[in-house]
């Protein structure tokens, strides 16, 4: 997906929409899930699970291109597709 | 010697009143707490009806609670349930039906999801949450009317160790779980057999990682209370973060550790686990499938002064062979062995012709004999005679044998070395999963007319599941939907990650779906996407 010419807003939108479609696609519908929003939390929720989180994690650094730590791993950061979001802006910075 | 589980718990209290028993989400009590909050539980149970051998179902996430509830339960002398939190309401349902559950010890919005047949069938639930107040319906009774029943003592109820203690369900063949009834004696056999072979002492902190409906959280609540220890449930806020969890570890001076070995591969992989943090840990304990080699060497390296065992049994029989993990033959070991029976079991492979196989080389089905196995299958006593079957090694009186299922080798080195299974049950990080319970939802949606579930081999998780289905002539349907399907029958980790369509299945010779050749397209097809853990 390309964000050339975008406006900032329109940049985090794409962003939150690859994010959302990620977990969507490779994460909720294995756990017969079809929807959440953008603030709920993954994990109480059930889409995201142990090994959940590495295949997130993966998309992260491999199509997303952040580099995320251990420490980064947690409830806090990977709580939903916004605290998500809020990551990956963060590093990009 | 304790002969009933909750003997452990008034030893340990007598003895260590003051010390923390349980600890789960922040919270604590002690040895004192537990036995008189789970007197008072009996006493409650008792004056709304339970009897002895009633069944009580829990179905609520991890707590203090729990633990308090399973020890009230079999001192009101009924059999407790563990229910899986995660799972469908539809399943929970089916467990409650099956095995004739009388009343619930649960939380509002797990009750709520049930449906109303199910809450018309039980006596009567207790919330253990405090936000509960009576008046949520007839029969719901708030955690806070334990405070009215007597806490010095439990109920006066006659038991013997060859009374039910608990009920765990497993994946059934045939699309439903079967549960697997377990006696006080079963329990013991292992629990006793650990404690003198671990050596847990009343200084040990152990760590309850897997869910209380899975058999290895036997071992880590009643080893506890048996020695006057401590466990840590651990709760899905620290499970699913491997750093976080080994700071847990490290900050809690977690001194025993049982996990499945894809719980350990995880830590290993994304905790940067060091030795000199976890000084008191001593002991990790490792069941439910099998530990890729590549990773149990690295994690022998890195953890030096940390014994570590490799615990082997289905639930029919809790454990009953059992490796210690020897360093200096890890470079050469090309596979880890399950090892020898426990003590007051005996374990040996039955060949093709049927005969038990006493010489290294020979291979057969594992057979398990003594107190530890199962009485059976609840209300199925069709599955009951296929699976515990009589000795017929053994002439002179009326004795049962468990069928494992499992193929194994006896090696040069005197351990059993396990080679698969004679069946279509998987394991999945631990969790036991029959194919056919897969196939049996998938078939369950009107649009599918064949569908196959396969297991995928994984280094980390044992088996990812995919599958492959044949829908209707004419009807679209698409593979969200078939996991959203599923997602109401049977508990996330056994829903297919992957569906693949095609027009139909490929037959054998005989007409019958041709298992093998969708396995191998898979594996083939699967080995390129979803690389699960990132190297």
């Amino acid at each position: 997906m390309s964000t050339v010419n975008q406006t900032p807003a329109a940049q985090s939108d794409a962003l939150k929409a690859q994010i959302r479609d990620f977990i969507l696609e490779n994460l909720a519908h294995a756990k017969g899930i079809t929807s959440f929003t953008d603030d709920e939390s993954l994990m109480e929720s059930g889409v995201i699970d142990s090994l959940g989180i590495f295949r997130l994690v993966s998309f992260l650094e491999e199509d997303l291109k952040v580099r995320v730590s251990d420490e980064e791993i947690n409830a806090e950061t990977l709580k939903s597709v916004d605290s998500i979001e809020q990551l990956v802006l963060s590093k990009r910075k | 010697m304790a002969y009933i589980l909750q003997q452990l718990l008034t030893k340990s209290a007598a003895r260590y009143p003051e010390k923390t028993a349980v600890w789960a989400r922040g919270r604590s009590i002690t040895y004192r707490e537990l036995d008189q909050r789970s007197n008072q539980l009996a006493h409650l149970l008792r004056q709304r009806g339970i009897k002895k051998g009633d069944r009580v179902g829990l179905y609520f996430p991890k707590c203090v609670e729990s633990v308090i509830s399973m020890l009230g339960v079999v001192k009101a002398g009924a059999v407790y349930v563990p229910l899986d939190p995660q799972a469908p309401a539809d399943r929970v349902g089916y467990m409650i039906g099956n095995c004739g559950i009388r009343a619930l010890i649960t939380k509002e919005e797990k009750r709520r999801g049930l449906d109303q047949a199910t809450l018309a069938s039980l006596d009567f639930c207790v919330m253990t949450d405090e936000a509960a107040k009576s008046g949520n319906g007839t029969g719901v009774i708030p955690w806070t009317m334990l405070a009215d029943c007597p806490a010095a003592h439990a109920p006066e109820v006659v038991l013997t160790e060859t009374d039910l203690a608990y009920i765990l369900y497993t994946s059934g063949s045939t699309g439903r779980p079967k549960g697997v009834m377990l006696s006080h004696q079963n329990a013991l056999t292992f629990i006793e057999w650990c404690a003198a072979t671990f050596e847990i002492s009343s200084e040990d902190r152990l760590s309850n990682h897997a869910p209380l409906h899975f058999d290895l959280s036997v071992f880590d609540i009643y080893n506890a209370l048996e020695a006057g220890a401590t466990v840590y449930l651990i709760t899905e806020d620290l499970n699913l973060f491997p750093a976080k969890l080994a700071s847990f570890i490290e900050s809690e001076g977690i001194t025993v550790w049982y996990s499945v070995p894809s719980a350990l591969t995880l830590l290993l992989l994304h905790a940067n686990l060091k030795a000199e943090n976890l000084a008191l840990l001593r002991l990790i304990l490792f069941a439910g499938e099998v530990f890729p080699m590549k990773y149990l060497r690295q994690l022998a390296d890195l953890l030096p002064h940390v014994e570590l065992q490799n615990l082997y049994g289905p639930t029919e029989t809790n454990v009953c062979t059992y490796y210690e993990v020897e360093r200096d033959r890890l470079a050469s070991l090309e596979k880890l062995p399950i090892g020898i029976a426990c003590e007051n079991t005996e374990v040996f492979a039955v060949n093709d012709q049927d005969e038990i196989v006493t010489q290294p080389g020979g291979s057969g089905e594992l057979y398990v004999r003594g107190p530890a196995v199962t009485y059976g299958y609840w209300a199925d006593p069709e599955k009951t005679m296929k699976m515990v079957v009589p000795n017929r090694f053994q002439p002179n009186f009326d004795e049962k044998l468990y069928r494992t299922g499992d193929l194994v080798q006896l090696g040069e080195d005197g351990n059993y070395y396990f080679l698969g299974r004679r069946d279509s049950m998987i394991k999945s990080r631990g969790y036991r999963i029959e194919l056919g319970e897969i196939e049996s939802a998938l078939l369950g949606h009107p649009a599918v007319k064949e569908a196959v579930a396969i297991a995928i081999p994984d280094d980390v998780v044992s088996n990812r599941i995919v599958a492959v289905v044949a829908a209707h002539d004419g009807t679209a349907v698409k593979p969200s939907e078939l996991q959203q399907h599923c997602a109401t029958r049977i508990p996330k980790y056994m829903i297919p990650e992957l569906i693949e369509f095609r027009e139909s299945l490929p037959k054998t010779s005989t007409g019958k779906v041709d298992r093998v050749q969708l396995t191998e397209d898979s594996v083939r097809g699967a080995n390129q996407p979803a690389e699960v853990v990132p190297q």
